[in-house]
């Protein structure tokens, strides 16, 4: 029995009641706490209520500037559910945690055996052991994998458990997670935060560490290849971004140094998996994947799936691509093996179970499925396997009607039912206003098998219920996560050298094998987000035409606004806007065209619709970017959501904002070329803004030059030019208050020493492309090298007094015209063929058609 | 083509044993729109060698021709013993030719003296067991011939037992009927209360559907049939095959003209696997070809890819099966 200990009395814990019927994780009786949280119970105090609710804020800003994310990112409705994490942690003593150790190993490895025995001799359903019908029946069960397993012993590499103590002070198994186990990541995560935080609790050492655990699972990895290379090519395989815990994926990726693709990055080849990278290709020895098993290959599972590889399953059956876990082992996540795993415990082990299931009845057999039918109001009612948009359901929670409705269901598909028994698991405090108070959690605990040994994560990922009594503990219900920390009488050494290595914060992995979807998505980022500012600069510099009231000045001026309207709408392309039908007519009236063309999302070319398409991008490479960058990219749309929402949105609100925008997306892009490693990965990006300036600007001039207006039209509109661009500082300094066009085309043009202008634009562009990996051909030029190197030679040999000329007695600069049409086309062209060098996944998968056996209908009556 | 040659039929009947040797062509085109440079495919098209209470078959050659030429290629057996071809074609290509060219022989072991399938039924076993005894075995025995039939009384990818379909099998299934009588009826109902009509359905299509129309191909009769034994909680599996065809009388039989058919097979205790052809009330002997066995259409897919490209595509099948002259040593 654990000691208890006596606290003061402490206004935190002031109206602490748990309930009456439940065990409580901390709680003694009024005044006592037991005495593995005697430790933390008294820091918090001596914290004081300020200082705890500073901490709390301060835990809560690491989350956000993490991007800590759980649901879906890329939702249409820009809906995104920041992590929930609790000050307060799930604290397990160290004999308790002796027993959850040894109890996850022993069910790991039991579970281990059942799955090399379902697909293997299926012995435990020929001697009787396993109902045929309840493995048989499981979605998970894939046949297509029968036979196939990989080379090393276990053959699950990570496992998890959702346990949960009951009345009876003993931890309960709730559901095993044998496929893709997530959470892991969180944990980790989770833990970072919590130990910045509450730095001083962990600087006494008495909290296990979580860095053994991941480096176990790295070498466990690392094994699987099937002949051990030196260097093995691992791979974490996600679903992608809109995957609701696809934070997690990039996390782990980035943490343990694996590339994150998605199944289109990858190819299978002669019998291997192949990573399509900017190099070329690259086997592929491990895959740890995070799409479920039917999934992962169109070809012979799953046909409609997109996420996978066809043919990934005949690679790893000839052994020649690990994955873990392996393809197929779903087929264990399944309640309705609970009530046969004592017996298989002692079948195969010999022994009891450490932790056992919460009682469950599965409704393939006539005994249980009566006592299921007669207690269906007081139990959980789960299928055999999980699918999407089907939960559990809580019998106490269904009218009279609805538990009938089901018990017809059961009847119908009794095989598919199983009962749980509600078990009425432990709390433990939450942190709720800053008052300590019980909430019921589940523990979810993570192992690594390697080697025939098995390594437990002492800590996990506890999950406690939003609401007092509320027992529906789950991310989607909105639970809030906690730190599990187990404690130890052994000091813990510091960080081990291995984690110290890989928290070094490179703002960019090597892009040694950067994936070719990832070089594509850094190159939107770049466009986008040059095109975004760009956009920027110029909404900015026509809203210091309306003055207060939107009232816009003298003739000349109003004049000069007119022609940078129709610039803003030529540069967007958001026509018709103020060039098309109907133009004259928002001209005269312009503030909602200039409002749509800033703030409606769904409208292509506008400001709000580049920051989403610079997000996205930039989403889809999360794993790539640094926590600094991370953070400027991260909530950098949001005060642009909430104008688009807002009804009455005005011209000054945007105004306010427009200057925050511009100086973020100049620090995004300082960030990037200051610390990123300048690997194919940057250069691509740098190419997708150089091109992008490239084509802005000559869009803006030849929207705002093309023409020749009388004096003072012409000053105030070359002003305008030098201003958008940022070039008034330079320009004055260079030529004094002697302004006209041909010295702003030098300026703009042919200046190589500015960052601004289209020289220094094509000379980057030329030294980046000239950088790209691509095998050579003999002394020939690449095709992007070819048009880099045109594009560039007319710019130098260009002429900026005849193109500053009108021409035949016209106002219009027809030379410019065709010059800037010629460039931009050039530029164009650039884009294309990188597009097609570098990101070749244009061609679509298919599923070939397959027709029906038909007998040809005359000859039916020929048939002996 | 070798079948122009080989239309004369042999057929022996010595000790009432009928052996037939066939030779099958099965060739499908794949067209593409746009020109594809990587496909994955896998082909279940090689027949299957076995011995059946009313007849054996054994495969003497299959080969499988793919044009262009495959990248890589391995041949397994699936899991419900059918051989598999995976090959993957990695060059440019605006056409895929597969050919799967196999030399089948088949024996029936029982003269049928009527032509009828109830008395066929009769014949083979005039005291078959009661099917709620076939039941109740196959629920509750662990004898790896019952356990091996067991799976296929379950729900399958593309079979759902819904309470109508058993409601219409319920009829045939009367108190302590034999079940070779039971099932024999049951084929007997499905024939007359169905039509076959070409095209009337899609490999899409559901039971519930064909259950309501009362029409479908032969796909749609096995898939119907072999629901409504399950529905009783009895063991049946599809079968994929060929059937031979004859000319009309003075016509020259086409090359190209049979196609690839499917029935059902449904199991019965001491006697193994008993086939019914549904969509031909008959019960199959040396006329069926087996090409494979699965819990569905699902499982024995005939040809099944993923193709990489920017258009669509089209398919043409032709199957010829022809009677080829068995070896000497046959004839005795």
């Amino acid at each position: 029995m654990n000691k208890t200990i006596e606290v003061a009395r402490s206004p935190i814990l002031s109206g602490y009641t748990p309930e009456l019927d439940t065990y409580d994780e901390m709680w003694v009786r009024k005044g006592h706490v037991k005495h593995h949280w005697q430790g933390f119970v008294q820091a918090i105090e001596n914290l004081g209520p300020e200082e705890l609710e500073r901490s709390h804020q301060e835990l809560r800003r690491l989350l956000r500037e993490n991007g800590v994310t759980y649901n879906v990112h890329g939702d249409p409705q820009g809906l995104q559910r920041p992590w929930a994490l609790d000050l307060i942690p799930f604290i397990i003593s160290q004999k308790d945690w002796q027993v959850i150790e040894k109890g996850m190993i022993q069910r790991a490895h039991l579970l281990n055996l059942i799955l090399a025995d379902i697909y293997g001799p299926r012995k435990l359903i020929t001697q009787g052991k396993l109902p045929l019908e309840l493995v048989f029946n499981h979605a998970g069960f894939l046949r297509q994998c029968d036979g196939v397993q990989t080379a090393s012993a276990p053959q699950l590499i990570i496992y998890a458990a959702d346990l949960a103590r009951g009345p009876d002070k003993r931890m309960w198994v709730l559901a095993d997670r044998t496929q893709a186990p997530s959470g892991a990541g969180y944990a980790l995560e989770n833990r970072t935060v919590m130990a910045r935080v509450l730095r001083g609790m962990f600087r006494d050492g008495q909290i296990y560490r979580l860095s053994n655990f991941f480096k176990e699972l790295r070498s466990a990895l690392a094994d699987l290849i099937p002949e051990r290379k030196s260097s093995p090519r691992i791979v974490v395989l996600t679903p992608g971004p809109h995957n609701e815990t696809y934070f997690e994926h990039a996390y782990l990726a980035s943490y343990l140094g694996y590339s994150l693709v998605q199944g289109e990055d990858l190819t299978v080849r002669e019998g291997h998996v192949w990573l399509k990278s900017l190099e070329g290709l690259q086997q592929v020895d491990v895959i740890l994947r995070r799409v479920d098993d039917s999934f992962c290959d169109p070809l012979e599972l799953r046909e409609d799936s997109r996420l996978g590889v066809a043919g990934l399953l005949e690679v790893a059956r000839r052994q020649n691509v690990a994955i873990a876990n392996p393809l197929g082992s779903g087929v264990l996540e399944n309640p309705g093996l609970m009530p046969f795993l004592p017996g298989l415990a002692k079948h195969f082990l010999n022994e009891d179970l450490i932790l056992p299931s919460a009682a469950s009845w599965w409704c393939g057999q006539p005994k249980e499925l009566e006592y299921v039918l007669q207690n269906i109001d007081k139990l959980l009612i789960k299928r055999i396997f999980r699918q999407a948009q089907i939960r559990s359901i809580f019998g106490p929670q269904l009218s009279k009607k609805a538990l009938q409705t089901l018990r017809d269901q059961i009847k119908a598909q009794p095989q598919f039912y199983v009962g749980q028994e509600l078990v009425s698991f432990s709390t433990t405090p939450s942190l709720i206003n800053g008052k300590f108070e019980a909430r019921h959690a589940v523990l979810r605990s993570f192992l690594v098998g390697h080697n025939q040994t098995y390594t437990v994560m002492p800590g996990g990922l506890t999950r406690s219920a939003l609401e007092k009594r509320n027992v529906v503990v789950s991310n989607w219900a909105g639970g809030i996560s906690k730190d599990t920390w187990v404690l130890t009488s052994q000091p813990q050494k510091h960080t081990s050298l291995w984690l110290e290595a890989s928290r070094i914060e490179s703002a960019f992995k090597s892009s040694q094998f950067l994936p070719s979807r990832a070089a594509e998505n850094l190159f939107w980022v770049g466009r986008y987000a040059e095109r975004a500012e760009g956009t920027a600069r110029l909404i900015r510099t026509t809203l210091n035409y309306f003055g207060d009231d939107d009232v816009i000045g003298d003739e000349i001026e109003a004049e000069c606004l007119r022609q940078l309207l129709r610039a803003l709408t030529q540069v967007t392309m958001t026509y018709p806007g103020f060039v098309g039908e109907d133009g004259a007519k928002r001209l005269a009236f312009p503030v909602s065209e200039l409002l749509s063309v800033t703030l409606d999302s769904h409208r292509s070319g506008s400001l709000t619709a580049n920051l989403r398409g610079m997000t996205r991008a930039a989403y889809a490479v999360r794993d790539l970017w640094s926590t600094d960058s991370w953070r400027v990219i991260d909530g950098l749309d949001v005060p642009w959501r909430l104008l688009e929402q807002e009804s009455h949105a005005d011209l000054g609100q945007v105004q306010q904002e427009i200057n925050r925008l511009i100086t973020t997306l100049m620090a995004f892009a300082g960030l990037n070329t200051e610390s990123m490693t300048h690997e194919a990965g940057w250069l691509l990006l740098d190419i997708g803004r150089r091109l992008e300036r490239g084509l802005l600007t000559i869009a803006f001039i030849r929207s705002m030059l093309g023409f020749h207006y009388e004096q003072s039209v012409q000053h105030l509109l070359l002003e305008t030019v030098l201003i958008t661009t940022e070039n008034v500082i330079t320009y004055r300094r260079r030529y004094r208050s002697y302004l006209q066009a041909q010295t702003v085309l030098d300026l703009l043009f042919l200046d190589e020493t500015n960052p601004r202008s289209l020289a220094y634009q094509l000379n980057t562009l030329q030294a980046h492309i000239a950088k790209l990996p691509r095998e050579r051909i003999a002394y020939r030029l690449s095709e992007e090298e070819r048009l880099i190197l045109e594009a560039s030679t007319l710019l130098r040999l260009s002429d900026t007094m005849a193109l500053a000329q009108t021409v035949n007695d016209s106002n219009v600069r027809q030379n410019l015209d065709e010059f800037m049409g010629h460039l931009s086309s050039l530029l164009s062209q650039i884009s294309e063929v990188i597009t097609r060098s570098y990101f070749s996944h244009a061609q679509i998968s298919h599923q070939l058609i397959t027709i029906q056996p038909e007998l040809l209908a005359d000859s039916l009556n020929q048939i002996a | 083509m070798f079948s122009h040659l080989m239309t004369t039929s042999h057929q022996m009947t010595t000790q009432q044993i009928i052996i037939m040797d066939y030779r099958i062509t099965h060739k499908t085109k794949y067209l593409y729109e746009e020109p594809s440079s990587l496909s994955y495919n896998e082909a279940r098209l090689a027949p299957r060698t076995f011995k059946h209470r009313l007849f054996n078959q054994t495969c003497l050659s299959s080969e499988l021709v793919v044009e262009p030429t495959w990248s890589d290629q391995r041949e397994r057996v699936d899991f419900f013993g059918n051989s598999v071809y995976y090959f993957t074609i990695r060059q440019p290509h605006e056409k895929t030719i597969i050919t799967a060219t196999s030399e089948v022989r088949v024996e029936s072991t029982e003269t049928f003296r009527s032509k009828e399938p109830l008395a066929q039924l009769h014949q083979i076993a005039p005291h078959s067991p009661p099917w709620e005894q076939v039941r109740s075995h196959l629920q509750n025995r662990l004898e790896p011939e019952l356990l091996e039939a067991r799976q296929f009384t379950l729900n399958s990818p593309m079979i759902t037992v819904f309470p109508e379909l058993a409601a219409y099998a319920t009829p045939s299934f009367t108190p302590a009927r034999p079940i070779l009588e039971a099932i024999g009826d049951l084929m007997g109902r499905i024939f007359h209360d169905f039509d076959f009509v070409p095209g009337a359905t899609t490999i899409a299509t559901p039971l519930s559907e064909v259950l309501q129309e009362r029409r479908g191909v032969c796909q749609d009769f096995a898939h119907f049939m072999l629901a409504c034994v399950r529905s009783q909680g009895l063991a049946a599996r599809y079968i994929s095959g060929y059937i031979e065809t004859l000319p009309p009388p003075g016509k020259e039989k086409l090359v190209g003209a049979d196609a690839s058919h499917a029935w059902c097979a449904v199991y019965v205790p001491e006697l193994g696997w008993i086939d019914f052809d549904p969509t031909n009330n008959l019960i199959p002997q040396e006329q069926h070809i087996t090409l494979t066995w699965g819990r569905d259409f699902s499982d024995v897919t005939p040809l099944k890819g993923v193709f990489f490209s920017n258009g669509e595509h089209i398919l043409r099948v032709s199957v010829d099966v022809s009677r080829v002259l068995p070896p000497e040593k046959a004839a005795d």
